[in-house]
């Protein structure tokens, strides 16, 4: 398992698919970075570049703002099908 | 002028009058203070979230203007007082570069408000499809 990992390559998705803005609204755009309980992951992890990092940062933190993706999910506020709100 | 774009939530429990009169009400301030309404992306009843005001549910409604800055201060002051609005955001799209995204998005609006043939025959080119995100979940499981 650790051997997969560590010749796995990772690469920025958002460069991949040429997009130059992420759109706070595009629930399908910001579900790349976030988690399982909707944390930002950090780039060592999903790989993105540090120019779309930025961009899908300030993106979720609005998308939380107006409510379309939670703050927190924990114990007292669990979502059964994490990803199923994101459709 | 600047470039604007305005997403606020209605409570659930209006009627479909209701809600088209505060959307009207909205569009009306944005007439008076002069902006320029280019379009509007109705997004529709959704599930929120988390619950605001102990609503569940929330009527989204997008509208895209050009407008001048004091504008932004009473429309916000108007969302605020307004006790039918649940959550409220105003983006600015001030660098060039931004209002090129802003025309885009706004093009996008209008397409899916008209949904036609040219639509299925073009699927949605603005927003590339991106391969099955199972990078996340195989990075937790390895």
């Amino acid at each position: 398992m650790a051997d997969n990992k560590k010749f796995k390559k990772r690469y920025c998705k958002y460069c991949e698919a040429k997009i130059d803005h992420i759109d706070y609204k595009d629930l399908s755009l910001l579900k790349l970075s976030l988690s399982e309980r909707f944390k930002i992951m950090p780039r060592r992890l999903t790989g993105n570049c540090k120019n779309h990092q930025e961009m899908v940062t300030v993106a979720i933190k609005r998308a939380r703002h107006t409510a379309l993706i939670p703050y927190i999910v924990d114990r007292k506020n669990v979502v059964e099908n994490p990803f199923e709100i994101l459709k | 002028m600047q470039h604007y774009e305005t997403l606020f939530v209605l409570k659930p429990t209006l009627t479909e009058e209701e809600i088209n009169s505060q959307v009207e009400k909205v569009k009306g301030i944005l007439a008076k203070e002069e902006a320029e309404l280019i379009a509007t992306n109705t997004m529709g009843m959704r599930k929120l979230a988390y619950s605001v005001e102990k609503n569940n549910r929330g009527f989204y409604t997008v509208l895209y203007y050009k407008a001048q800055g004091t504008t932004i201060a009473e429309l916000e002051r108007n969302l605020r007082n307004n006790e039918d609005v649940i959550k409220f955001l105003t983006v600015k799209y001030g660098k060039a570069k931004e209002i090129v995204q802003f025309n885009k998005l706004v093009a996008l609006t209008n397409r899916s408000s008209q949904p036609q043939a040219s639509q299925v025959s073009e699927p949605s080119e603005s927003q590339p499809q991106i391969s099955e995100p199972s990078e996340i979940g195989e990075s937790e499981q390895a």
